[in-house]
């Protein structure tokens, strides 16, 4: 039949075809590596910024309070907290959370703004496979999204098929760091 | 940028926090390096209480500025270790790339593992839709005990395979051990990557997804299962990526083997990788659309032969197959509809029935098609992690949907289906499932049934 050999060859010809131009679209770049380090996602979040990291230790009560409204296990006793001044003038709170996606991690950082509110989400690594790594757009819609009851998947948050425990764990790290934020903006100032 | 550390002194709290580091889940896994660094910093501290304390002969006390020095110091080091390797300088040679585009799989290296499995009751009608005996009987079925392992290389190449018992047990002839799939992927930039090995087919949505957590049903769909055989898998390499709002794959696949192709649909010519005859191969490509964060338009399409070297007096039967499939999904808030088309044609379908010795019925389908909708809402949303998800699934599809001259159709073939039940998931990771289905066909011989399925992902 004229037409099977059409798409046999077809077939063949295009296996060579996709051969080469793999070759060719990643061959010459095999050598280099793609990260982000937190000093990258600091440097994008908050471009020709001053950055100050502070190192601050929770009270018991603070834990508590922090795991009450993020409705979550209590955080770490030690918070590391970024504050961005930009051109003399506070730009907003960077945290990052590391925590488990399935069976292995995810680390994210989540930028905090001066209203209190999410500024963004970035994804810092990410060890599960690819696939269950939402696309960018999904971490957009945490933007300017307050600690709420609709700060949650299924309710502000639209779940992603096939990367929901993706979507539940990053959703989860968003309501702790806010929690924590708002913690610790509860804090009377020392006299 | 410049980030400056600024210095807290409460060296009794981040003492107590340290102390308990080793309980951390995530940390509790990590290498040997990582637990000397641990013990490095508890030498430290114990160190520095002692100097707190009143001192010993040996070294002089410091002052507080040396102190808070060196528990600015600790709680860097304690920073870097719950970060890993994020904390690490990079080497940014990212050609061009800005860092919000260095999203990336990224494990130093070694083993991951996961999986996943599901347990079937089925409880078939003991009559068909014209009142005659089915002939069925109950079955409870551990359908499938599932475990992933991957392996990371470096970076850039990713091993990652799905290694499968069907049935429990691969004695009798009851079940089977299969790879379902097993590749390694060159990852190169996100909008292109390679990937070869034995690779899922990527048509509609469950092959690719199949995990019990993920689709709704105490089953897979019909048309996923007869149209699209589920779980597809052959042979073969490709490229796939994603850029803005569209992902795609492209395969180069070993065909099916159209012997193996029946009345009820193209599952029996299905390779699975083992030792398949490579005659004749295949081309499948996916486009998915994203146009909106939960909502996905997607198609995809099969080109090849299925002859495998078959032949009859006339020659060579070449068998071109060529299969279409188009999907939708929507999801916003508790809600989840998803549609999908899917339409397969077939040549030399004649040639092959005689090569094969088929009667006038049991025509291979010259056209199969079929199509479902479903919708599905989650009652709990937004409220935890629980979810009850009551649904409905609206199937039909016909494995004979054209064939042949000298050849007719079986009516038992065209078939529709409702399905309704309820999913209940604890947690994200586990589920039971509960509905009842529907079953109609053109010969008055569909079998209703209900069945319930736990399933689990880790």
């Amino acid at each position: 039949m004229s037409r099977s050999a059409t798409f046999s060859d077809l077939a063949r010809r295009f296996a060579g075809g996709v051969g080469l131009t793999a070759f060719l679209a990643v061959g010459p770049a095999a050598s280099a590596r793609v990260l982000l380090t937190q000093e990258e996602a600091l440097a994008s979040a908050f471009p020709s910024c001053t950055v100050e990291r502070t190192t601050i230790y929770l009270t018991p009560a603070e834990s508590a309070r922090a795991a009450e409204l993020a409705e979550d296990e209590p955080p770490s006793g030690v918070v590391f907290v970024y504050r961005a001044t930009c051109g003399g003038v506070f730009g907003g709170t960077a945290y990052f959370d590391h925590h488990r996606v399935r069976t292995l991690a995810e680390t994210v950082m989540v930028v905090v703004t001066p209203d209190g509110k999410v500024g963004r989400v970035e994804v810092l690594a990410f060890d599960e496979p690819v696939e269950y790594l939402p696309r960018d757009a999904w971490y957009d819609q945490f933007e300017g999204r307050p600690l709420d009851d609709e700060l949650r998947l299924k309710a502000a948050i639209r779940p992603v098929t096939g990367a929901t425990l993706t979507a539940r764990a990053t959703t989860a790290a968003v309501r702790r760091v806010l929690a924590l934020h708002r913690v610790l903006g509860e804090r009377k100032p020392a006299p | 940028m410049k980030i400056r550390p600024t210095i807290g002194l409460c060296g009794l709290i981040l003492t107590l926090v340290l102390g308990s580091l080793p309980t951390s889940p995530l940390w509790a896994a990590e290498d040997p390096a990582t637990a000397a660094r641990l013990t490095e910093l508890e030498r430290q501290i114990a160190e520095l209480r002692a100097q707190l304390a009143g001192g010993s002969d040996a070294a002089p006390t410091p002052d507080a500025a040396e102190i808070a020095r060196r528990l600015d110091l600790l709680a860097a080091e304690l920073e870097r270790l719950k970060l890993g390797e994020v904390a690490v300088e990079a080497n940014t040679s990212l050609y061009g790339y800005g860092p919000a585009a260095s999203k990336v799989y990224r494990k130093a290296q070694g083993f991951s593992i996961g999986g996943y499995g599901e347990m079937l009751y089925e409880s078939p009608n003991a009559r068909r839709d014209n009142g005659s005996a089915s002939g069925r009987r109950a079955e409870i079925d551990f359908l499938r005990a599932v475990v992933y392992f991957g392996y990371k290389w470096n970076d850039r190449i990713v091993f990652n395979s799905e290694n499968e018992i069907e049935h429990a047990t691969t004695g009798g002839g009851t079940g089977e051990a299969s790879v379902e799939f097993a590749h390694v992927d060159y990852l190169a930039r996100p909008e292109v990557n390679v990937r070869a090995g034995l690779l899922l087919v990527p048509m509609g949505f469950v092959n690719e997804l199949h995990e019990p957590t993920v689709y709704l049903g105490a089953k897979r769909p019909d048309v996923e299962r007869v149209i699209l055989p589920a779980t597809w898998r052959e042979n073969g390499f490709g490229l796939f990526g994603e850029a803005g709002p569209v992902s795609y794959k492209v395969y180069v696949l070993n065909g099916f083997r159209g012997e193996g192709f029946t009345a009820g649909g193209l599952r029996g010519g299905r390779q699975k990788g083992g030792r398949a005859l490579a005659e004749d191969w295949a081309v499948v490509a996916r486009l998915d659309y994203v146009p909106w964060t939960g909502v996905t338009l997607g198609a995809s399409g099969y080109v090849g032969d299925a002859g495998q070297g078959t032949t009859d007096s006339a020659g060579a039967i070449g068998a071109g197959l060529t299969i279409f499939e188009g999907h939708a999904e929507w999801r916003w808030r508790g809600l989840e509809v998803r549609a999908l088309v899917t339409r397969a044609e077939l040549d030399d379908v004649a040639r092959l029935n005689r090569k094969l010795g088929l009667g006038p019925t049991a025509s291979i389908g010259e056209t199969l098609s079929g199509s479902y909708v479903q919708l599905g809402y989650d009652v709990l949303a937004g409220r935890g992690a629980a979810q009850l998800i009551p649904f409905v699934r609206a199937e039909r599809y016909d494995t004979q949907d054209a064939v042949p001259a000298g050849f007719a159709r079986n009516p038992a073939n065209d078939v529709e289906s409702l399905t309704f039940g309820l999913a209940w998931k604890p947690f994200e990771q586990f589920v039971v499932k509960a509905d009842f289905q529907d079953y109609d066909n053109g010969a008055g011989t569909g079998v209703d049934q209900f069945n319930v399925a736990i399933g689990y992902v880790f």
